[in-house]
């Protein structure tokens, strides 16, 4: 029985080994929290209102980048906020996301699904428009 | 700015012997008369002063001192033949077409008398004879039927200067046996009927009783400048309604009197009428006190112009439910429109004094906003500012701090004003005759004609129990349903700004007939007259309470004697309709969830926000932006990107 054990033991410490030797040389990096950017690209200058999704990992809250954006937001299960944008809109960050893991961001998905113009006139196309997540 | 004080002063009928107040045919005549002063043309002095009556034993006499001949061509002013006053001069109006033309220099202060007498001498001769300034073009006054066929023009003059007096035949006709003879001299006239002159002030009042009947005459006077002005003296009890009643007119002569109701100090006025009967004058009023009361009866057209007889009916009359009436503000100006605050202060336009004053439950007056030309409609906008519609063609903006800015600068002549209950903005515009919406911004929307409707409308307006907005054309009043107009009913008297009740009852004001009228949503009247306290009521709005919730008061502006009146409450049945903005019953958050999916909101609400959105029949992120404007919670400034 000895020289099984001392065989099984020599085994472990080379599986240990082989562990920390892939440990130390590119293994997936490790969840790192922050912000992430929605940011809005529109062919228009006068928009005033949007309505929008992003779905992907989970988001832990979200914002508007500044005091004069108004943002409502709803969750829809783990992976999908929509929310409603009111302001005065140009093409450039609009949201601010606090997601668990920056890492992920190209695992977002934004989609714009109404916008209306100052004049409360909902675009009839949104043809030009784009919404896209990034750092 | 377009509002003058002297057209305001004539619109106030506070200086009984010298102003015009309004006749209450239209507002749109209210309204110019609010704006520029239009120098008279020959045309229209013509056609004011035409008058065809018949009228005999004159009391006004010249004493002729010289008699002297025309020298024709006398036809035009450069070649006018000269009198002088006591002159009688003839003449003859040959061939057709003829004009005489007299002239005379005259002082600042006489009265002067021309009197023509041709057809009482059996001349074919029907005169037509106009007095004209030192200018040589402005008729200063026109006479054709005064004794008769003949003519006379009584006329204080005002500058001491070269006037002249043209004489013509009747449509221009003339011949060789035309001829006149024309008496230039000065007023003089005595009492005459039960009146006991001098009774010029309330302290040589002549008495006269309830019930009956006095008579007199209005005459100028040579020490008179203003022109005659007989008061009368009764008691009243308190609680009664009293009518004055002048028939002048309605004699057969040629007349314009007018008629105003003194409290017992002789000087507070209590009502005022000049042509409630044709040009005759009658007027109601509520007696809050027992005691001494005056009613005065002279003339507005010339207070120094021809004489004529009159009588004064002095009666008790029924009251309506609304009766008596309570002064709750005055010395006000010349109060027009009216708005009550959420908390139930009345706010109330002074054209005259150019402000919005606020008046408490207290009866305690401030002013609220300063500065605003000719403020006409009041209405509190959705986000507790009031709505000023200014005489110069503005609509402006008050805070609750009394900050005034434009807000609507797009119309023509806008007039009255309401809120509905969406948060829109209405105005009438008479430039174009038509409705104007806004949004609760004050961005335009739409424009509504209503030249169809007829009348003088579209004026006073109001939002109805339906959301519809009300508008009267003078005596009708018209919905615009569908955004086209639909008579709702007529009326005998012209109607000013109304409100409704809780169950759709119209209370309209009738300035002229100095009476408020309850009808049924389809017209039917039920209470003519609802109150006959009022001198000449021009708006009406229900009162709320401190809650804002819209209560069984109603008041009214009365311009003519400055005041802010209340109705009796016993007589008011029910609360009135909600005016203005109505606050939705969900919070931003409840329709900002609704439109993401989360449901929460009723079809009808999501109808509401989409009625005060884009209204393209769903509830989208439009409509949302628009409530969130009409909260006032939308953001303003531009997005960093």
């Amino acid at each position: 029985m000895r020289g099984s054990r001392w065989i099984f033991a020599m085994v472990a410490a080379l599986a240990v080994a082989a562990a920390c030797s892939h440990d130390s040389i590119g293994g997936p990096p490790p969840a790192r929290a922050g912000t992430l950017i929605v940011r809005l690209t529109t062919p228009h200058t006068d928009d005033g209102a949007m309505t929008f999704q992003v779905s992907g990992p989970p988001i832990d809250s979200a914002i508007g980048v500044n005091a004069s954006l108004r943002l409502f937001t709803r969750r829809v299960g783990d992976s999908t906020i929509v929310g409603a944008l009111v302001g005065r809109l140009a093409s450039g960050a609009v949201v601010t996301l606090h997601v668990r893991d920056v890492g992920a961001a190209a695992a977002y998905t934004a989609t714009l699904r109404e916008v209306a113009d100052r004049q409360d006139a909902l675009r009839g196309s949104l043809t030009g428009y784009a919404l896209t997540v990034a750092p | 700015m377009r509002t003058t004080p002297l057209v305001l002063l004539a619109l106030l009928g506070a200086a009984p012997a010298l102003a015009q107040t309004p006749a209450g045919g239209s507002w749109l005549d209210q309204v110019r008369r609010l704006r520029p002063v239009r120098t008279p043309t020959v045309a229209t002095v013509k056609a004011a002063h035409r008058l065809t009556l018949s009228r005999s034993a004159p009391s006004v006499a010249a004493s002729p001192s010289t008699t002297i001949d025309e020298h024709e061509p006398n036809n035009t002013v450069a070649t006018a033949d000269s009198a002088s006053l006591g002159d009688r001069a003839s003449g003859v109006v040959d061939p057709p077409g003829d004009v005489d033309v007299w002239f005379l220099d005259l002082t600042a202060g006489q009265f002067l008398s021309v009197d023509v007498d041709a057809s009482v001498a059996g001349s074919p001769l029907d005169p037509e004879i106009s007095l004209i300034a030192s200018d040589g073009r402005t008729v200063l006054a026109f006479n054709d039927d005064f004794d008769g066929f003949d003519s006379r023009i009584s006329y204080r003059i005002a500058t001491s200067g070269r006037y002249y007096v043209a004489i013509t035949g009747f449509g221009n006709e003339g011949s060789p046996q035309a001829r006149y003879a024309i008496n230039f001299g000065t007023v003089t006239c005595a009492a005459v009927g039960t009146e006991r002159e001098p009774n010029d002030g309330p302290a040589t009042a002549t008495p006269i009783a309830i019930g009956d009947t006095g008579s007199g005459e209005i005459c100028a006077r040579d020490d008179n400048p203003a022109g005659d002005v007989d008061y009368w003296a009764f008691t009243a009890q308190a609680g009664t309604t009293i009518e004055l009643d002048v028939d002048a007119e309605a004699l057969g002569v040629f007349s314009d009197p007018f008629l105003a109701a003194y409290a017992s100090d002789g000087i507070t006025q209590l009502a005022f009428n000049d042509d409630e009967d044709g040009s005759d004058s009658r007027l109601q009023f509520s007696i809050t006190t027992t005691g001494p009361y005056y009613a005065a009866v002279s003339t507005i057209a010339d207070p120094g112009g021809n004489p004529f007889p009159y009588r004064l009916h002095v009666r008790l009359i029924a009251q309506g439910p609304g009766d008596p009436i309570t002064v709750r503000a005055d010395r006000l100006g010349f109060p027009l429109g009216l708005a009550v605050g959420s908390t139930g202060d009345l706010f109330v336009g002074d054209v005259t004094g150019r402000r919005v004053v606020r008046v408490t439950s207290q009866g305690v007056v401030t002013n609220f906003a300063t500065g605003i030309p000719g403020p006409e409609g009041l209405a509190f906008d959705a986000f507790g500012n009031l709505l000023v519609v200014s005489g110069d063609g503005a609509v402006y903006r008050v805070t609750p701090q009394s900050q005034v800015t434009p807000f609507i600068t797009d119309a023509g002549i806008p007039f009255w004003i309401a809120v509905a209950p969406d948060g829109r903005v209405w105005l009438t515009d008479l430039s174009d005759r038509s409705l104007r919406r806004y949004s609760a911004t004050g961005q335009f929307e739409a424009r509504f004609d209503a030249i169809d409707i007829g009348g003088f409308g579209p004026g006073p307006l109001a939002i109805g129990p339906s959301g519809e907005p009300y508008f009267s054309n003078g005596t009708e009043i018209w919905k615009l349903a569908n955004g086209r107009p639909e008579r709702v009913f007529g009326n005998a008297f012209v109607i000013w700004a109304f409100a409704f009740d809780v169950v759709g009852n119209i209370y309209a004001p009738a300035p002229a007939a100095g009476r408020i009228t309850l009808f049924d949503s389809t017209g039917t009247a039920l209470a003519d007259p609802f109150a006959v306290g009022p001198d000449a009521p021009q708006a009406v709005a229900f009162g709320r309470d401190g809650t804002g919730a819209t209560v069984a008061r109603l008041f009214a502006t009365d311009p003519r004697i400055s005041r802010l009146i209340e109705v009796n409450p016993g007589g008011v049945a029910r609360p009135g309709h909600p005016v203005g903005y109505v606050t939705p019953p969900f919070a931003i958050d409840v329709a900002a969830a609704s439109l993401l999916g989360a449901g929460g909101l009723s079809p009808a609400e999501l109808l509401f926000l989409d009625s005060i959105g884009n209204r393209n029949g769903r509830y989208d992120v439009g409509d949302l932006q628009a409530y969130l404007r009409t909260l006032g919670g939308l953001p303003s400034t531009r997005s960093k990107p």
